[in-house]
């Protein structure tokens, strides 16, 4: 019996610290799991979503999170076994999907002469089309190509929390130790070439990591919903925010803020209307929410600052 | 089962047709996209459509729910308005956002879809059977259709092509040089606008069988297919319009063959028809890029190649022509090539009669010291032309005449001649050989 059992919205938040107060997690609740896994993956996102976003790279994350298929039915047929949590198949399967993806987009741009957008959506269409027919012939099950895109965050154990933890470490291993080549590497790539940078390894860093983060999203909340995670909270940070550091440690927290106010929101509706409802979409809707939110006292801020200023002139 | 079947088996005919018209509606999109280069754009609005077909469907199930045959024009409406609020939204963060169109397209993207995600998950607990249908929209099923779909998704498809057969010539003007087409009269903002309206109309007729998840899919292969077969706005829609037929054609073949081969007795297996006919769509784009005429990587390549060997030849000829007659090692050693493309070379320039070989040396014919004569005086022209009139270096003019020599053509000749006022000498002191005289 899970101890949120009936709460609304902010007798969750009562249980979850007292519960932490406490430190009782001796059995981990599904709601903390969520919490936990949803966080993480915000976390692992906010490091890598802004550098994402500043190279231009958005929708070439929309097309590594689609590969990712690719690359997890790739690496169950190398490494064998059909159990996607372990951390080798993750990374197995990263390497394959960031190498497919980059190969063939830049082979479609380079050898081909086809433009960017149209290599992008070709390689990834294709892939994905392909990983879905792969993965439902292998397993003859035709739900799980379903429940790739739309993620499940209910069906998440503790194994996905450690997973989730663990790739969090990593990206955030990676984004302290090359703060700078990644930050040069986005903001001015002549400089950064002119100064002997690796440009090439980095951008192929960032995209092993990003597709690493979307495999360790995919049970949670799916190919799709990760680009939320990715995008949103930068978005929503850079509306009051403009210097680097603190944007990742804005879109961090916003991420984190969304997941806890989605759960507690998922399990509000549930205890109170009876209506049980995708956690991994409340959470993806509580990212566009929170943008708005930012967007209304952003309005609402330089109305006021217009007005003094008037009042100021005026006299 | 043979192919005439899948046109006119009262079960098979209508998934067959409908498919064959949804692909038209959508490639014939996809290259107006393709030329505007905006094709994710279609990525983004064909994930839009998501909530809106799920609202659509349960307020259809809640009011009238005896009707379920009917059910798909609540899916038509719901998608239409959701992908039309998405585009809006995408415009607006791009325009006073300022958000780069990558990030206002992926943001957008995963929003409408996550709120697409928890309509749909309201729907699976209150509206269990609706939600399968649902759920078929995600990835496709062509099979389920019927003659009523065909009607309607034909119609609109003919729609589609109507206003775009009866729009192409301001849409040409709009598409290749805006500014000239507003100056001529062409109302170019009401015309985009009533582009975009086509292009969700035909992403929410392609979801029935293509799927949401991969319509876009059928945007841009037959776009980027189709391009590479003509250089012409018209042949190419064209061209769009036929591969996003045979792809649509014979991924349902494929879809249908396959789930009859992969059920057994006891379990059967669906084979989705959307990666199928996306699949066979990359297909035919890959060959494309690959094969076609001019634009293909193979003829391509092939040019490049042949240019190189006539650059070869002509360095042969000069070379040659410099030393007086060299034996086959002789020139390996000053050329330092491979002893198999100089053969080949040496072999078509006896060929041409450009070359003899007399025991083991090769020497010019008359002809081929002409020629050779007058790679010469391109090259020092050029030369002379980058000294005296760019005022280049001398000692830097010779690697570009090296290349010039084998791209001149004899206009160039004539007007360089004339410009240097005939000269005779290079500006190494070389002197220029005088243009050949016909025999």
């Amino acid at each position: 019996m899970s101890p949120y059992w009936g709460a609304n919205f902010f007798e969750f938040f009562y249980i979850l610290i007292v519960r932490i107060a406490h430190w009782n997690f001796s059995t981990l609740a599904t709601d903390e799991v969520q919490i936990g896994v949803l966080g993480a993956v915000a976390v692992s996102c906010a490091l890598l979503g802004p550098f994402l976003v500043l190279k231009r790279m958005a929708m070439f994350a929309n097309s590594l999170s689609h590969t990712i298929l690719l690359g997890i039915a790739g690496a169950v047929l190398l490494l064998g076994g059909t159990a996607m949590f372990d951390l080798s198949h993750l990374l197995l399967g990263a390497l394959i999907a960031a190498i497919a993806t980059a190969f063939f987009t830049e082979g479609l741009i380079k050898v081909f002469r086809l433009q960017e957008d149209a290599s992008i959506g070709l390689v990834f269409t294709s892939l994905f089309a392909l990983g879905i027919v792969l993965v439902t012939l292998y397993t003859r099950d035709l739900h799980l190509g379903i429940e790739s895109v739309m993620g499940n965050a209910d069906a998440l154990m503790p194994s996905d929390l450690r997973l989730a933890a663990t790739l969090m470490l990593i990206n955030g291993c990676a984004i302290f130790l090359f703060f700078r080549h990644f930050q040069l590497a986005s903001f001015d790539k002549s400089l950064a070439q002119t100064l002997g940078l690796r440009g090439g390894l980095f951008h192929f860093l960032l995209l092993f990591l990003a597709a690493a983060t979307c495999i360790g999203a995919f049970r949670a909340v799916g190919v799709l919903l990760v680009l939320a995670f990715l995008v949103g909270p930068y978005l929503t940070a850079r509306l009051f925010c403009h210097r680097l550091k603190y944007l990742l440690l804005w879109s961090a927290l916003l991420g984190i803020g969304a997941s806890l106010f989605g759960v507690a929101l998922a399990r509000h509706l549930l205890s109170v209307y009876d209506l049980p409802l995708s956690t991994g979409g409340i959470v993806a809707c509580s990212i566009g929410l929170f943008y708005l939110i930012a967007l209304a006292i952003r309005k609402i801020y330089l109305f006021t600052l217009a007005r003094r200023c008037a009042i100021v002139n005026g006299a | 089962m043979n192919l005439f079947d899948f046109f006119t088996d009262p079960v098979l005919r209508a998934p067959t047709w409908g498919t064959l018209l949804m692909c038209i509606a959508s490639s014939l999109m996809g290259v107006l996209l393709f030329l505007k280069k905006r094709t994710l754009l279609a990525e983004s609005l064909s994930h839009a459509t998501y909530p809106g077909v799920v609202i659509g469907v349960s307020l259809f199930a809640l009011l009238f729910p005896h009707h379920e045959e009917k059910s798909f024009i609540a899916v038509l409406l719901g998608a239409f308005l959701s992908s039309l609020a998405a585009l809006k939204a995408i415009e607006w963060l791009q325009s006073k956002g300022k958000v780069s169109s990558d990030a206002a397209l992926c943001f957008i993207l995963s929003l409408f879809f996550g709120a697409g995600i928890v309509a749909s998950s309201a729907m699976q607990s209150s509206l269990p059977t609706w939600h399968k249908q649902i759920q078929m929209l995600l990835f496709g099923q062509a099979a389920t259709m019927t003659d009523l779909h065909i009607a309607l998704y034909g119609s609109l498809a003919f729609a589609i092509s109507l206003f775009l057969a009866l729009l192409f010539r301001p849409l040409q003007g709009a598409l290749f040089d805006r500014d000239y087409a507003a100056s001529t009269g062409i109302r170019v903002a009401l015309l985009e606008r009533i582009v975009f309206w086509l292009l969700l109309l035909s992403i929410i007729v392609g979801i029935r069988s293509v799927g949401v998840v991969l319509i876009s899919g059928m945007v841009i292969a037959p776009a980027v297919a189709a391009r590479q077969w003509t250089d012409q706005l018209k042949p190419m829609f064209f061209f769009a319009a036929f591969f996003g037929c045979l792809s649509g054609l014979v991924g349902n073949i494929l879809s249908v063959q396959g789930s009859i081969f992969l059920s057994t007795e006891t379990e059967k297996m669906i084979l989705p028809t959307g990666p199928m006919i996306v699949l066979v769509g990359a297909a035919i784009a890959l060959l494309s890029l690959l094969f076609a005429p001019k634009r293909g990587l193979l003829f391509r390549l092939f040019r490049i190649g042949a240019f190189h060997l006539r650059c070869l030849e002509e360095n042969l000829l000069k070379g040659i022509w410099k030393k007086g007659p060299l034996t086959f090692e002789n020139l390996r050693q000053t050329f330092r090539i491979p002893p198999f493309p100089l053969y080949f070379a040496l072999q078509r320039l006896l060929r041409e009669g450009w070359l003899m070989r007399d025991q083991k040396t090769y020497s010019l014919t008359l002809d081929g010291s002409q020629k050779a004569s007058s790679i010469v005086r391109l090259h020092r022209l050029w030369e002379l032309y980058l000294a005296e009139t760019l005022k280049l270096q001398v000692e830097k003019v010779h690697k570009t005449a090296e290349e010039m020599e084998h791209i001149l053509t004899p206009d160039i000749e004539e007007r360089l001649t004339r410009l240097l006022s005939n000269p005779k000498q290079d500006p190494h002191q070389q002197p220029i050989p005088q243009r050949p005289q016909p025999l």
